[in-house]
């Protein structure tokens, strides 16, 4: 019996001594982890906008960090998830330094595919959410998590069409000017062809026209844009109706709906 | 009679006062005094997501409690008994401190909120095991003191 107490002491007192040895020597390695972090950078690409956000992390700990897990999820005002993009490091072993850059693109093509032309009409903002996962000393799993609203500035901010003036071009045809005017409020220029298309109410194609324009980020643009219309269809434009926008850039093509009249 | 409890007093009772205090006093600053002096001076309270001065001292006040209890009832059942209880008692304090083994706080930096989320529940099993271990301990202690007391033989 003596002997069982005695090994059950020994027992104890080692397990305490390791539980106070990881502990102290837990704090003090992370006390020394120096974690840099880089301002983050939001660069056009080929595609639309990228987002680079650069790190450093030096383990000058006793314990290795392992299973480093950046990733972020990016989703519009309504929900929708846009990107989700994640960058793993396996391992950072004690006294040694890794730098690494998370960077992840929103596609423009991607997002415009999806039926967001308010986002091309209207300022928004994005909210983009950041869960960083790793295992200290294989051993304690830590997570952090935040998320942030980056602001969405629309290419065709306040998009106007004002009043469709209608002038005689020849026997046959009228020449329309249609005054338009937005701002890009987005970071990209905003360069391609705008075609428009006119409908009657009962969708019928009466006139159109397109015009080449460029306008780079924070700019307005203001022009009137031409088309021509048969005389018989020139009393159909001057009354109300349906206007077909594309706009086409080498990269990606958005069309939307306007009221005119 | 009056020589007796004297004689008690100072070959049993003084030794053991005297040890519970110096048991006492080394637990106090092992448990409080060296946890405080590995947290860098000059740390602002707002970085630490809990407030550990505080619940330092209570485990301290744990700590000391128990360290002296169980030096004044030394090889007794009752010294048995606070020993399960301070096992018991350091096991709950620590699930209660630790919400389980999970830590989750939620930090202010500049603008935005972080979350951080701290999984110790693989120290906390290792404190889990260390009780056990010592609650077994106690256990066959008592086991021991009670067998002894049965087969001692009064010549009397």
């Amino acid at each position: 019996m003596k002997i069982a107490i005695r090994m059950l002491s020994i027992a104890t007192i080692i397990l305490w001594i390791v539980i106070i040895l990881f502990s102290v020597t837990a704090v003090y390695s992370v006390m020394n982890l120096g974690i840099n972090l880089g301002e983050v950078q939001m660069l056009p690409s080929s595609k639309g906008i990228t987002f680079s956000f650069p790190f450093s992390i030096t383990n000058n700990g006793y314990y290795e960090l392992a299973d480093l897990n950046l990733t972020t999820r990016v989703t519009d005002s309504t929900g929708t998830v846009l990107d989700l993009t994640e960058t793993f490091v396996p391992s950072i072993p004690r006294g040694t330094n890794v730098n690494a850059t998370h960077t992840f693109p929103i596609d423009l093509d991607a997002i415009l595919s999806m039926d967001q032309v308010p986002l091309l009409l209207n300022d928004s903002s994005f909210n983009v959410e950041f869960f960083a996962g790793l295992d200290f000393a294989r051993a304690v799993p830590v997570q952090i998590s935040t998320n942030a609203t980056i602001p969405w500035g629309a290419p065709f901010a306040h998009f106007s069409v004002g009043r469709i003036s209608v002038f005689p071009h020849n026997s046959t045809h009228g020449e329309a000017s249609i005054p338009v005017s937005f701002e890009n409020h987005a970071i990209l220029d905003i360069t391609g062809t705008l075609k428009l298309e006119f409908y009657t109410n009962s969708d019928e194609q009466i006139a159109s026209g397109m015009t080449t324009i460029s306008v780079a980020p924070q700019q307005s643009y203001s022009d009137r844009i031409l088309v021509y219309t048969r005389q018989q269809d020139i009393s159909k434009l001057t009354g109300s109706g349906n206007m077909h926008m594309i706009f086409e850039t080498p990269v990606f093509t958005v069309e939307w709906w306007e009221p005119y009249g | 009679m009056a020589e007796l409890n004297a004689n008690f007093v100072t070959k049993t009772v003084l030794p053991r006062v005297l040890k519970a205090t110096v048991w006492g006093t080394f637990t106090f600053v092992m448990v409080y005094y060296l946890p405080l002096m590995l947290i860098p001076q000059g740390l602002p309270q707002n970085i630490l997501p809990f407030d550990y001065a505080t619940q330092l001292i209570q485990f301290a006040a744990i700590a000391v409690f128990f360290a002296v209890v169980g030096q004044l009832f030394s090889g007794t059942i009752i010294g048995c008994g606070f020993g399960i209880a301070r096992a018991l008692v350091i096991i709950a304090y620590f699930f209660a401190v630790s919400d389980g083994g999970v830590f989750s706080v939620t930090l202010p930096v500049t603008e935005v909120t972080v979350n951080l989320t701290v999984d110790i529940r693989i120290l906390l099993l290792m404190i889990v095991s260390v009780n056990l271990f010592d609650i077994a301990k106690n256990l066959l202690e008592a086991i021991a003191l009670l067998t002894e007391k049965s087969t001692d033989i009064d010549l009397t």
